[in-house]
């Protein structure tokens, strides 16, 4: 059930990824994995530690080449493009955990994320905007990032993203190490992006319960392969795949 | 008195040299993790083009610029052909390609200029200044020298926190995948931070080769003691550079002047080790330990 979609023409796909086979060198990590993201959608990517989920969105980012396979983004190729190309295409990568440069201010976390924006007034507006919406980063503005605690981090991180204005957004653990209250708030803020900006959202999540809570899609990952591919209501409903690959 | 008062003004212009070579230090082990052993050289080889530029054109001021233009682009290059491929390698990989670097710029100054010692200009009087009676110990060239370098320390300075290119050297040399992940080309930013450290090399090998003459090795020992004072500040801080150089202008003067000068070098090493000892990481080092 990996390959084939509803949608034929991957030009009205958000993200569509076929087939690609990648690794660090040695047995691929990523074996054959294909997956198509619609856009203003949430898309839940799932599985156990080593399933094969942060080399793919890294994959997707050009940090890890793939050996085989096509990768797009709008219908257009990200594959043997450099990360900062790709990220320029509008593809934008929350990694996991440390994303934050801790020796910049918040502000200057936050400009980083607009540079790839034209003109310094549009530029001006994402900052505004980002106060905007998350006031929190405001009050915090000229501290150093590295005084920030852990949910404020993750919150600087997406805001940060979110400055490029991005087709996609790729999420990669934002609940790792967070207080549940917060990973509540967390998976709020990313629902209220997709229904109010029509954001994209492709989310990888070892918490699968929080994940599939706000996920239209989920793809499950397993050694490398895909599992499982349905709505997210669907593979909650679903007793042995969640006994299996979810836990829980 | 009138001795301490030479001795310390004397220290603080000839502390700014050390400062320059620090500072070029700083930009590149911030940037690329290297250190490069090979600035000195660099410096000393664009002093020679101003050299030649001087000597045909008899205008000093277009030797100048001529050499901070040179600077920019020797870093540029060096960086893009020769250290690119050691980037991301082991440190001794970089060690060892700066060391060969050091060598061959010194052998190519030697080939196309020869061995023999050439006094270069100051740019200006090197007549000791009064004020009344008093012998201040510094010339107006020292002022000059002082003045260039602090006027560099603060446009770079000006640079990294204002500017949106600054913002991108500053982010590549704190996180190079996260900057990559927003867009930053981290290459160019690496390329332009070698450019920047050949640009501020250059300047210190014009200040100061008219105390020393010029010859293939003439920067050797004030590369010495400019690393000696980017260790001291840390490595990591253009501030701490410049505080490392005056501190060892100053000791390294006190010590020349009512010790004797064969003390200089020996001076500067024992303000090294102390430094090591109190602070292993450096005075304005960020973080208390690192990894080398």
């Amino acid at each position: 059930m990996s390959s084939a979609g509803p949608l034929s023409s991957t030009g009205l796909l958000a993200l569509a990824i076929e087939d690609v086979v990648a690794g660090y060198g040695g047995a691929p990590v990523l074996d054959g994995v294909s997956m198509q993201v619609k856009p203003a959608s949430i898309t839940a990517v799932l599985g156990a530690n080593g399933a094969g989920k942060t080399t793919l969105l890294r994959t997707i980012t050009g940090f890890v080449k793939p050996r085989r396979g096509s990768i797009t983004a709008g219908g257009a190729s990200l594959v043997r493009r450099s990360p900062d190309a790709i990220a320029r295409a509008g593809v934008a990568h929350v990694p996991e955990g440390q994303g934050v440069i801790t020796e910049l201010t918040v502000e200057e976390n936050l400009r980083l994320g607009a540079l790839t924006r034209q003109g310094r007034a549009s530029r001006a507006t994402a900052l505004a905007d980002a106060y905007q919406r998350f006031p929190i980063l405001g009050q915090r503005r000229g501290m150093a990032a590295a005084g920030l605690s852990g949910g404020e981090r993750q919150i600087l991180v997406i805001a940060r993203a979110l400055m490029a204005q991005p087709k996609v957004l790729l999420l990669d653990e934002p609940s790792l190490g967070l207080a549940p209250r917060i990973v509540a708030q967390i998976m709020d803020l990313i629902r209220q992006l997709r229904d109010e900006t029509g954001l994209t959202v492709l989310l990888v999540e070892q918490n699968a319960r929080s994940a599939l809570s706000i996920a239209d899609q989920g793809v499950v990952l397993n050694l490398g392969k895909v599992v499982a591919e349905a709505e997210a209501s669907t593979l909650v409903t679903d007793v042995g795949l969640r006994k299996h690959y979810l836990g829980f | 008195m009138q001795e301490f008062l030479e001795f310390t003004l004397g220290g603080l212009a000839f502390g700014m040299i050390y400062a320059a070579i620090a500072l070029s230090l700083v930009l590149i082990w911030r940037g690329t993790r290297i250190l490069n052993y090979s600035q000195g050289g660099m410096a000393m080889f664009t002093t020679f083009v101003a050299y030649s530029v001087i000597q045909h054109t008899g205008n000093y001021w277009l030797g100048f610029t001529v050499a901070l233009v040179s600077g920019l682009v020797l870093g540029a290059v060096l960086e893009r052909t020769v250290i690119r491929p050691v980037e991301n390698k082991p440190p001794m990989n970089a060690v060892i390609v700066t060391i060969g670097l050091l060598v061959l710029l010194e052998g190519v100054a030697g080939m196309i200029y020869g061995g023999q010692f050439k006094s270069f200009p100051p740019a200006f009087s090197v007549t000791g200044l009064k004020i009344g009676n008093t012998a201040l110990g510094i010339s107006a060239n020292d002022l000059f020298t002082a003045g260039a370098v602090l006027t560099a320390a603060l446009l770079l300075a000006a640079l990294f926190r204002f500017t949106s290119v600054g913002l991108r050297l500053r982010a590549s040399a704190f996180s190079a995948s996260v900057a990559q992940l927003l867009g930053v080309r981290v290459g160019r930013m690496l390329t332009l931070g070698w450019a920047l450290a050949g640009l501020i090399g250059a300047l210190a090998g014009v200040l100061v080769t008219p105390q020393t003459f010029l010859y293939p090795n003439s920067m050797d020992a004030i590369f010495v003691l400019g690393f000696t004072a980017a260790v001291i500040g840390g490595l990591e801080s253009p501030v701490g550079s410049v505080v490392g150089g005056l501190l060892l202008g100053l000791v390294t003067s006190y010590a020349g002047g009512y010790l004797g000068s064969s003390l200089v070098d020996l001076f500067g090493l024992a303000i090294l080790i102390l430094v090591l000892m109190v602070r292993p990481a450096g005075l304005f080092s960020p973080s208390a330990t690192r990894q080398v």
